[in-house]
């Protein structure tokens, strides 16, 4: 519910600016909570030159965007928890905070040059290499491919590891929709349906001891209560892996098959060895015939 | 059996973010800790990740996960820390020694105070089909990724939309592999917006309200069952491999050994060693950190591993009241910060409960 109306709200953004005037009002109101509204800025702002246009709804614990910025264009104060806020006047189109973001949630926007069209300049961390020239296919927030565009330029930006920074030219009016582009083709098969399905049967539960989780339901139902009394009675848990796959799916099962909560059954004792561990070394020092 | 035991003033278990930087606070203050880490790398968690990380400019945000561990790393030999690699810590005796197992052989340490900064375990769960080669979990797939460069299936479909299954599927996506989808059972991500937002804008759908019912396939994963929680509609997605990302567990049985007290917290990820808000466990001279107090995040994990070498070396008369007190009121200020969102609120609730008692 609360997606869809994050959604909505994005939606009514990404329209009202794209086209103008229509919603700003309500966009500001939506999503700045009464402050002033970036997007407005930015849009009008990238008529004169690239600007950066930060799409950051969710108050996470971040601020590389604020230590990006040697402009002082993009604050996030002392609550590192609240929304980035950036400020389109002061900001001079450099990129390195559309590198730096983890959300990669920042991108540049230019409408300077005339003729219906936008320079968009988004990251780009995938494996394909893009090029100056290149067609590549343009797409929104949502993945929808919003048509093609070409690349303007390609630079890498950001330390030794770089992201590579993509510029794109687009119809204007897609300007505040463009997050990506994409050079794959994507060949997202739709899943079969099954029809009739009836259950797979058992399943094991402990791999190392092959033992099933139809035995551990019926161990349980005897009366067995706790970790340690399954494990006497079936070695459930005691394998080569030392229950680290088994231990929280069986507690679980356990748990669920006496009534119980988790938390009651306890963690059990856990004894050494933690890792398994040749018995051999545990006798003292003769490491010679060990490879490391 | 008579085996070598060394005594020394302070040993972290884990060499993650915590335990590097219990590691480094405590050599602030003076004291040479021994870091043991079971690995071949140190950086725990964080040599693998080959994102940028969240998080504020104290703790590195901004750059990849595995150029702030080479940092840590770094910082730590400077400081003349010794970090010990490949070396696992078996046991963890009431007496207080360790067992280590390590390329020196087996031996004991008998530490004054011992921080636990072993992280967490990835949490499993049992399927039809989950023993086929082909299933595993986010981490696995990850080390095969970004460690070993091998992709761990041409197509795949990931189980669990928190942070570390977008991250991971973006990873899958920008090594060459094709995600099939992304299955959630919940209505919504656990994970922060902008992930789920990165990977849908890659167009990798995500289906919230589905599970996982099955693997299929002879000599291993060939298909994967997921059905529709609400509608119960069951569809099969052709995929060569299956990620679980369902969550981590604190690795919280070396505290056990050692009698620690343990709790509960469904939030945390489970069992984890009770601790105060300085780190301190119910055993004088046990501290605790990281993700193994609770799974959060690496900036949390950071400042706690600061927090914990601040108490032990304040226990262990390096560090005077006041200085102590000076930097433990920066450090859970910070922890305050990080913790203070909309994102965090689970979080809070279960610190408020565990430090109630
Ligand atoms: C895919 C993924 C993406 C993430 N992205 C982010 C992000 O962007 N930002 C962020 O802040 N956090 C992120 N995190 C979370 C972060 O990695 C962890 O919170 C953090 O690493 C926890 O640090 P730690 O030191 O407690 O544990 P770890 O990093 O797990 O380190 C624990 C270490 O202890 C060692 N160890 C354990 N037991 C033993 C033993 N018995 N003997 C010897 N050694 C032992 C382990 O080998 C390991 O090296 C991510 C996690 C994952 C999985
Ligand atoms: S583009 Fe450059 S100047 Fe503008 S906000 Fe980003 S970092 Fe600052
Ligand atoms: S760096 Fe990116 S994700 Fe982090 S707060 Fe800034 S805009 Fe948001």
């Amino acid at each position: 519910m609360k997606e869809r109306k994050e959604r909505k709200e994005s939606k009514e953004r990404e329209e009202g600016k794209a086209t103008g005037e229509g919603g700003r009002g309500a966009a500001r109101d939506a999503l700045q909570g009464g402050r002033d509204d970036p997007w407005t800025a930015a849009w009008e702002v990238s008529r004169r030159k690239a600007v950066a246009v930060v799409d950051c709804r969710q108050e996470i614990p971040c601020d590389p965007c604020e230590t990006a910025c040697r402009k002082g264009a993009i604050r996030v104060g002392d609550d590192v928890c609240a929304l980035p806020i950036s400020e389109p006047e002061t900001c001079d189109g450099c990129g390195r905070c559309v590198a730096l973001c983890p959300g990669m949630a920042i991108y540049l926007i230019d409408r300077s040059a005339d003729g219906g069209k936008a320079a968009v300049t988004v990251p780009y961390e995938m494996g394909e290499e893009p090029r100056a020239g290149m067609e590549a296919r343009v797409v929104d927030g949502e993945g929808k491919e919003l048509g093609r565009g070409k690349i303007l330029e390609v630079r890498a930006m950001g330390g030794a590891a770089a992201t590579l920074l993509v510029k794109v030219e687009v119809p204007e009016t897609w300007a505040l929709k463009v997050r990506g582009v994409r050079l794959r083709q994507m060949f997202i098969e739709e899943p079969e349906e099954v029809e009739g399905y009836r259950g797979t049967g058992d399943c094991l539960i402990c791999r190392c001891e092959e033992i099933a989780r139809a035995e551990v339901e019926k161990a349980a139902g005897s009366g067995f209560r706790s970790l340690a009394a399954l494990r006497r009675a079936s070695r459930v848990g005691l394998g080569y892996c030392q229950g680290r796959f088994c231990r929280e799916p069986l507690r679980e099962e356990l748990a669920r098959k006496c009534g119980r909560g988790v938390e009651e059954l306890g963690i059990g004792s856990p004894r050494p060895p933690l890792r398994p561990v040749k018995i051999s070394r545990l006798g003292g020092g003769d490491v010679r015939d060990t490879q490391f | 059996m008579a085996l070598p035991a060394y005594e020394c003033p302070m040993v972290v278990v884990g060499a993650g973010p915590a335990g590097l930087c219990a590691a480094l606070e405590a050599a602030e203050a003076g004291i040479r800790a021994l870091v043991m880490d079971e690995n071949e790398r140190g950086g725990g968690q964080l040599y693998k990740q080959i994102h940028r990380f969240f998080g504020s400019r104290h703790h590195g945000a901004g750059k990849r996960g595995f150029e702030i561990a080479a940092e840590m790393v770094e910082g730590c030999e400077r400081a003349g820390v010794e970090i010990r690699l490949s070396s696992a810590v078996l046991g963890c005796f009431p007496g207080g020694e360790l067992l280590v197992d390590g390329p020196e052989g087996v031996y004991l340490l008998r530490p004054q105070a011992t921080v636990l900064a072993t992280g967490a375990a990835e949490r499993c769960f049992p399927f039809a089909g989950w023993t086929l080669p082909g299933v595993m979990g986010a981490g696995a797939a990850q080390t095969l990724l970004n460690v070993h460069g091998v992709l761990p299936g041409k197509r795949v479909l990931m189980v669990g939309a928190g942070n570390v299954g977008l991250i991971v599927a973006y990873q899958l996506l920008q090594a060459g592999a094709e995600v099939a989808g992304v299955v959630e059972a919940e209505r919504g991500s656990r994970g922060y917006e902008v992930h789920l937002q990165r990977v849908r804008r890659e167009g990798v759908p995500v289906y919230f309200r589905h599970r996982l019912l099955a693997a299929e396939g002879d000599e291993g994963v060939e298909a994967a069952l997921v059905e529709s929680v609400d509608e119960g509609r069951v569809r099969r997605f052709r995929v060569d491999a299956l990620c679980l990302a369902v969550g981590l567990v604190p690795q919280a049985e070396l505290a056990a050994m050692r009698g620690c007290r343990i709790a509960y917290a469904d939030e945390l990820g489970g069992f984890l060693p009770w601790h105060d808000r300085e780190m301190r466990t119910s055993v004088p001279g046990v501290y605790v950190a990281g993700d193994a107090a609770g799974v959060e995040e690496a900036s949390v994990a950071m400042d706690e591993g600061r927090l914990a070498a601040v108490a032990a070396a304040e226990d262990l008369g390096a560090l005077d009241g006041a200085r102590a007190a000076a930097k433990r009121k920066e450090l859970l200020a910070r922890l305050e910060g990080l913790r203070g969102g909309p994102t965090a609120s689970h979080i809070r609730r279960a610190r408020a409960r565990l430090n109630a008692g």
